[in-house]
């Protein structure tokens, strides 16, 4: 969740409203969301639970959670308007997630 | 307390710290994105560690040696091995768009990526999720 609320706190208000921010994990995220939205973040939780999506998009990382259970390669993603990857980010430490900063210049250069 | 001693406790304290530092500053992104820090914390603490050895000391020095060797080899495992995402090539390529989906929400309402399309850009992110 850090890395979320840090993406979300560092847009403006008029731009929240402007651009979808969906993030995509295994779980259900009820909690998530609530959270989320306590703190008006303007997310969208989405339940990859069978994480076929993660799959499709070749971003799944095998027997790696605390379970030994897939999870998915933390990744970043901007499209624009037409749906288009104009920005992509996929970590090779679990640690290191992309600088809500960069995201938010690769936003604002739609 | 010997010179050593205080050496070997100054050791300690830069380990220990580098970790503190480290997890109390998570939320700022260069800091985290800059996880070997900590683990260079962890080396700089058992040199000073294994120097105090070298002045007049007692044996809690040795201690503080094992102490300090041991979170040095925690952090490298957990930073260099354990916290290795492989690379390999995703499905997504900057230039295209990558594949649709409808997935549930919170609420269990079904959402389509494509249902964006047109209106807004659209920022996605896959995690691991809350633990």
């Amino acid at each position: 969740m850090a890395e979320l609320q840090g993406l979300g706190a560092a847009l403006s208000e008029a731009e929240r409203s402007g651009v979808e921010i969906v993030a995509i994990s295994p779980d259900r995220n009820e909690q998530s969301q609530r959270l989320a939205e306590g703190l008006h973040l303007g997310y969208r939780f989405l339940a990859d639970s069978d994480l076929a999506v993660t799959r499709r998009y070749g971003l799944l990382h095998a027997k790696a959670g605390p379970g030994g259970q897939d999870v998915p390669r933390p990744a970043t993603l901007v499209l624009d308007r037409d749906g288009v990857v104009r920005w992509l980010s996929v970590t090779t430490n679990f640690q290191v997630r992309p600088d809500p900063a960069d995201v938010l210049r690769a936003v604002r250069a739609l | 307390m010997k010179p050593g001693g205080w050496l070997a406790v100054l050791g300690l304290a830069v380990a220990l710290g580098g970790i503190g530092a480290y997890a109390a500053l998570l939320r700022v992104a260069v800091v985290r994105n800059h996880p070997e820090l900590y683990v260079v914390a962890c080396a700089i603490g058992t040199v000073l560690a294994g120097m105090a050895l070298r002045r007049p000391h007692r044996w809690p020095t040795w201690v503080a040696l094992a102490i300090t060797a041991l979170l040095l080899l925690g952090t490298a495992t957990f930073n260099f091995v354990l916290a290795r995402v492989p690379g390999g090539p995703t499905s997504v390529r900057v230039g295209q768009r990558p594949p649709d989906f409808t997935l549930p929400d919170a609420t269990g309402r079904p959402v389509t990526l494509a249902e964006f399309r047109g209106k807004k850009p659209v920022i996605v992110v896959f995690y691991r999720g809350h633990w």
